[in-house]
């Protein structure tokens, strides 16, 4: 079992939360949408896995390179 | 003395020569997983192409470190990797930290003008302490050893030059990790003016190696190096990959390389990355996947200056470099460490005849104070003068937005040999949400006035009102991108002069 760390690229907020502790992902899926600079900014599984923890709220501000969510692989 | 005597003293030379630091210490380094001077240059090179040069060198200014500085610290000489020639010179740090002396100095010299005169590659596999000592202490150690080559630290990109750091850089392997034109860092590796020991004696603070020239540090802060690794083995591959990209020197095109199979249909998946919204963003390396020959996109800097990515990759077999907004980072706006990675791949890729190609979603440049204490504007000139002063064709795709001075930055008018829009193109002097802003800041402005003002903003932004006035050459389907940039590589390349460029930018420097 490997833990996979899923970062924010950007500075700014949580908009939206996709998908839910215990959902199994496949690589790409959506897991949630930031919001930085007036975009939208998808943050996608890196892997297939399952997430394992969700590190953030919906509308929580979130720092570059924050760890966002784990995947157990 | 027989000559059998003659050859066995001159093998047993040799034999102790190649020992490098003793036993002990290559096998306190094998235990940790590190790979020697010698075992790196070995999974470098291709089995049997080694021409050593240098290997009875020793220290010549300290007679008692003549018999403990086999081939005095740094291996040098030549190989082919994949049947191609290059330099190498590889530290030895188990002995005497591979620090740099006046014998290993004329060494590195020695292959450093070899492989520039004579048209290939120079590889460092850094690692080294920095000036030895005792030797250049003293207004005589420094007379004799420092200063006789006025080139020493001199990059006219005559050849491409990789470099390494796989343990304590400090010194000339600092240096030359930051001449380099690709550098590649192992994790536990430290890249520094001088040693944390050194800077906390110095300054009377506790650095930590770490903080002080760690990856994390160069990686995301600096920008000095192109690529981190986790092994030595990851660290030679990575440069093994980086070569097969680059000529031999710079007065020949890059090699072509065969076209993997379903390189052609990729450009179908561009619009499931494309987002529908405007405002939604997303990860260019994908579309660049989309484009570029399959597997062939090699990356320059991922964790620095996010809002552009760059790097090497294959169009029909022909080698190219991208440069590429991202709209995952900061909108795609160029800021100041985006623009400093442009300029260095810019200044890179026309040195070694490496056509360019900018894909382009940007809404414009990063503002606020910050940006304007890292001297923005300046960094925004640098690389618009690097493009302009670029003689390898360039094309520029208008994929999504393109605003203000970043549209010229970006390749947008004249500054490229042909620009093409997708249909999803928007052009203008500002994102029209900021220009309706700024037109009514200040004033008791309500939102359905804003919103007139908006629409007349938006007015004649799209990717026809460029075609019209041919301020664009064309407007296509982004499937049919890969194929019209081929053409095109085609069209232009440079026939009287058989592919290469002008090299204006050859000596300018390699950090910004």
């Amino acid at each position: 079992m490997v833990i996979r760390e899923v970062t924010s690229e950007v500075i700014g907020s949580v908009w939206k939360i996709e998908r839910s502790v215990g959902d199994a992902v496949e690589e790409g899926d959506l897991i949630m949408i930031l919001e930085s600079m007036k975009m939208e900014i998808p943050v996608e599984a890196p892997v297939a896995g399952t997430l394992s923890e969700i590190k953030v709220v919906a509308e929580g501000s979130v720092e570059e390179d924050q760890v966002l969510c784990l995947i157990e692989t | 003395m027989s000559f059998d005597d003659i050859l066995e003293d001159l093998k047993k030379r040799e034999d102790k020569a190649r020992l490098m630091g003793g036993p002990d210490r290559l096998a306190k380094r094998n235990t940790r997983g590190i790979m020697n001077a010698r075992s790196r240059i070995d999974a470098f090179i291709d089995p049997g192409s080694w021409i050593e040069t240098g290997l009875l060198a020793v220290s010549s200014l300290v007679p008692e470190d003549q018999n403990k500085t086999p081939a005095d610290g740094k291996v040098a000489g030549f190989g082919k990797v994949s049947g191609r020639q290059v330099g190498v010179v590889s530290n030895d740090f188990t002995t005497k930290g591979a620090s740099s002396s006046a014998t290993n100095m004329k060494k590195i010299g020695h292959v450093k003008r070899v492989a520039t005169e004579r048209g290939f590659p120079l590889v460092f596999f850094g690692e080294s302490s920095g000036a030895r000592m005792p030797d250049n202490m003293g207004a005589k150690g420094m007379g004799v050893n420092l200063g006789h080559d006025p080139q020493q630290y001199v990059r006219n990109r005559e050849t491409p030059w990789a470099s390494a750091a796989l343990g304590q850089c400090y010194g000339s392997s600092a240096w030359y990790n930051c001449l380099a034109d690709f550098t590649v860092m192992r994790k536990g590796a430290i890249m520094a003016v001088a040693s944390s020991g050194l800077a906390s004696y110095a300054i009377g603070q506790k650095v930590e190696a770490e903080d002080l020239g760690g990856w994390k540090l160069h990686e995301r802060i600096t920008g000095l190096v192109d690529r981190v690794v986790e092994t030595d083995e990851e660290a030679i591959s990575e440069i093994q990959r980086f070569l097969s990209y680059m000529p031999s020197h710079c007065k020949e095109p890059p090699p072509l390389a065969s076209i993997p199979a379903g390189s052609e249909t990729l450009g179908e998946n561009i619009l499931d990355i494309l987002p529908v919204s405007r405002t939604r963003g997303y990860d260019v390396r994908k579309i660049i996947k989309c484009i570029a020959d399959i597997d062939s996109f090699f990356e320059f800097k991922p964790q620095f200056g996010k809002t552009i990515s760059v790097g090497l990759a294959r169009l029909g077999g022909k080698t190219v470099g991208f440069l590429a907004s991202n709209p995952i980072a900061k909108a795609g706006a160029l800021d100041v460490a985006g623009c400093e990675k442009a300029t260095r791949f810019t200044v890179m890729c026309d040195s070694f005849n490496i056509p360019i190609i900018l894909l382009v979603d940007t809404p414009g440049f990063v503002i606020g104070i910050q940006g304007e204490k890292e001297k923005a504007p300046g960094k925004i000139m640098n690389f618009m003068q690097a493009l302009q002063m670029c003689t390898v064709p360039k094309f520029s795709v208008i994929m999504r937005k393109t605003y203000g001075q970043a549209y010229l930055n970006m390749g947008g008018g004249r500054n490229s040999d042909d620009v093409v829009a997708w249909p999803t193109a928007e052009i203008s002097f500002m994102d029209p949400h900021f220009a309706t802003e700024i037109v009514t800041w200040g004033q008791q402005t309500n939102e359905d006035v804003k919103s007139d003002i908006r629409t007349q903003m938006e007015k004649d932004n799209s990717a026809y009102g460029l075609a019209e006035i041919y301020g664009i050459q064309a407007v296509i389907s982004p499937a049919e991108t890969r194929r019209y940039l081929i053409d095109q590589l085609d069209i232009h390349q440079l026939r009287y002069s058989d592919g290469i460029g002008e090299h204006r930018m050859s000596a300018w420097p390699t950090t910004y």
